[in-house]
């Protein structure tokens, strides 16, 4: 376990890191996100003391970390860095055992490591093993460089924006890649960034960070659920959106497109509209676009006559929403009380969309699934 | 030419001997301390905004004026050479290692250091290797630089390269200054073919430059 204590940070007169307490889970994966300048990486290097705290403690498993030598908790804790960072004068290999060589791991050890890593991300060590840095891809130099941090099995691994230069497909795989590994081997994993996705996909645990505080310290859920406040719910952004069906509301998912007729029409006509539409009732409004009501076929066949006016075979017993109301009050009116469609309608009763159940599976459809419908 | 041969081959070929000696124990020792007064400067980068123009003056002081002045309250050795050429010696080796250690790039080194190096092992194991090229230009810089100073021995009376051209200009004599000129010129394009020869042997395909 991680624990943060009261921990400070200042750069001359600026305070980065403002009394920070947090406490890290074995096993857990934790994304520290927030606006440039927030923090968070200094939060994450005051934990291998590459950035010495002013004042409060950080204890790993109960031991202080200013009790241990920094070059020696360093080895422990495993690192990545933004910029790759493979040191260039050394194969593949080597920049694998750089830690294991450093812990003085004997040579067959340490090949028989970096075979084992390699095979872990699909890089034959045949084939790579003798490479150099400038030989390969970005996506491969950094695959290499989270091996590095897990080369001499560290606990924890720290990293610091590790895919933030990396085009966004490869980025994608990385992902997916240091998420299985970290499941695997139940490694704590600090991983800092500024992209929300990378975090909701990735974290266990979102510490998100403003102006050197944490503001809020949850889940993924949570935070999409519950953001604690506004700075926190802006970065969020378009996630939240998706995600809130309490802030979806019914004009976001109905359907602007409205087969409606005036009550003059008559009844035959009615049948033909509904047919080419193949829809079977139709809303009856006024000249002035004011709701009036429905016409269903079913009505029309059992008691128009052709030739007849609809007027009196409206019906007016029909769910209408305003479309400011939530889209779960649509949601209900749909499954509770079995309608087919929900009228939407003004503060005038002017009829301005229908929520069918086809629109609404849609709007919960690019929620789940993200897209903008 | 035959003649010109058997009349100074002799001494042309100790001449040539002694001339590289001045050069090789210069260099040598030239590399050593600038190597060391370099890592160490790397260390304190604000010391170097001092003593690297300090050191650059002496730079700039003609090599024979020097020579002479050290003639003077050392007396007609070759250590007095020594000393003058390893000065000169020191200077661009100095000045590129400091700077080919200040320029490896931050990320390596914060890397090391998250790695778990020591200073030393950030030092041996990653500045120092990343630098080595930027340093090897700086001999080469050092050595045909010191080929041409060396020529000055002879002004105190202490052989070399330089015999042959200073009695060849006193003398009027065209034979004697190419018979020196043209084995010092020889020296210096040969020393750099070999400096260029093991820079590239040195150098990791991994910092080869267009090595993609």
């Amino acid at each position: 376990m991680i624990e943060y204590k009261n921990v400070c940070k200042s750069y001359g007169k600026k305070k980065i890191v403002k009394n920070i307490n947090l406490k890290i889970n074995d096993g857990e994966f934790v994304v520290l996100i927030g606006p440039s300048g927030c923090g968070k990486t200094t939060t994450l290097k005051m934990l291998n003391r590459l950035i010495e705290m002013d004042s409060g403690d950080i204890y790993i498993d109960g031991k202080n970390i200013k009790d241990f030598n920094p070059v020696k908790l360093r080895s422990n804790i495993g690192y990545v860095i933004q910029q790759i960072g493979l040191f260039p004068n050394m194969t593949v290999e080597e920049n694998i055992c750089v830690v294991p060589s450093l812990l003085k791991w004997d040579k067959e050890k340490c090949r028989q490591r970096a075979k084992e890593l390699m095979a872990l991300v699909n890089m034959p060590y045949e084939e790579y093993a003798k490479k150099y840095p400038n030989e390969m891809s970005g996506g491969q130099q950094q695959r290499i460089g989270v091996l590095r941090a897990l080369a001499a099995e560290p606990p924890v691994i720290l990293m610091d924006e590790p895919f933030g230069a990396l085009d966004p497909i490869t980025r994608d795989s990385l992902q997916d890649e240091v998420k299985a590994i970290q499941k695997k081997f139940g490694k704590t994993v600090i991983f800092v960034t500024h992209d929300m996705d990378e975090a909701l996909k990735m974290a266990d645990t979102i510490v998100f960070m403003n102006d050197g505080q944490i503001l809020q310290a949850d889940t993924p859920e949570e935070i999409l659920r519950a953001p604690a406040n506004d700075t926190v719910r802006e970065f969020l952004g378009k996630h939240i959106q998706n995600f809130n069906q309490s802030q979806m509301i019914c004009s976001d998912l109905m359907k602007k497109k409205v087969i409606k007729v005036t009550e003059d029409k008559k009844t035959l006509e009615c049948v033909s509209i509904m047919s080419r539409y193949d829809i079977d009732s139709l809303i009856i409004s006024d000249d002035d676009n004011r709701f009036k009501g429905v016409v269903t076929i079913e009505t029309v066949n059992q008691r128009g006559k052709a030739g007849n006016s609809i007027k009196n075979l409206i019906t007016t017993d029909v769910p209408t929403v305003s479309p400011k109301s939530s889209a779960k009050e649509a949601f209900d009116m749909l499954t509770e009380r079995h309608a087919d469609y929900v009228v939407v309608l003004d503060d005038d009763r002017k009829v301005v969309g229908i929520i069918t159940k086809t629109s609404m599976s849609k709007a919960l459809a690019s929620v789940v699934w993200g897209g903008n419908e | 030419m035959k003649e010109f041969l058997e009349l100074h081959g002799e001494s042309l070929v100790q001449s040539i001997i002694v001339h590289l000696g001045y050069v090789f124990i210069s260099v040598a020792i030239g590399f050593v301390i600038a190597l060391a007064l370099g890592i160490a400067l790397s260390r304190v980068p604000r010391f170097s905004k001092v003593i690297l123009p300090i050191i650059s003056i002496f730079q700039t002081v003609p090599g024979i004026v020097f020579i002479g002045v050290l003639f003077i309250y050392i007396g007609m050795i070759p250590f007095t050479v020594i000393i003058a050429l390893t000065i000169y010696a020191i200077f661009p080796i100095l000045k590129n290692t400091y700077v080919g250690i200040l320029e490896v790039p931050e990320k390596y080194k914060e890397a090391a250091k998250g790695c778990g190096m020591s200073p030393m092992q950030v030092l041996f194991k990653v500045e120092l290797p990343l630098a080595l090229p930027t340093i090897i230009v700086g001999l080469r810089m050092s050595t045909i630089y010191i080929v041409s100073w060396a020529v000055l021995a002879s002004m105190i009376g202490l052989g070399g390269l330089g015999d042959f051209i200073y009695i060849g200009v006193s003398t009027n004599n065209n034979e004697l200054i190419i018979a020196g000129a043209i084995p010092a010129a020889i020296i210096a394009v040969g020393l750099g073919l070999l400096i260029d020869f093991i820079q590239k042997k040195v150098t990791p395909r991994g910092l080869r430059r267009n090595s993609r």
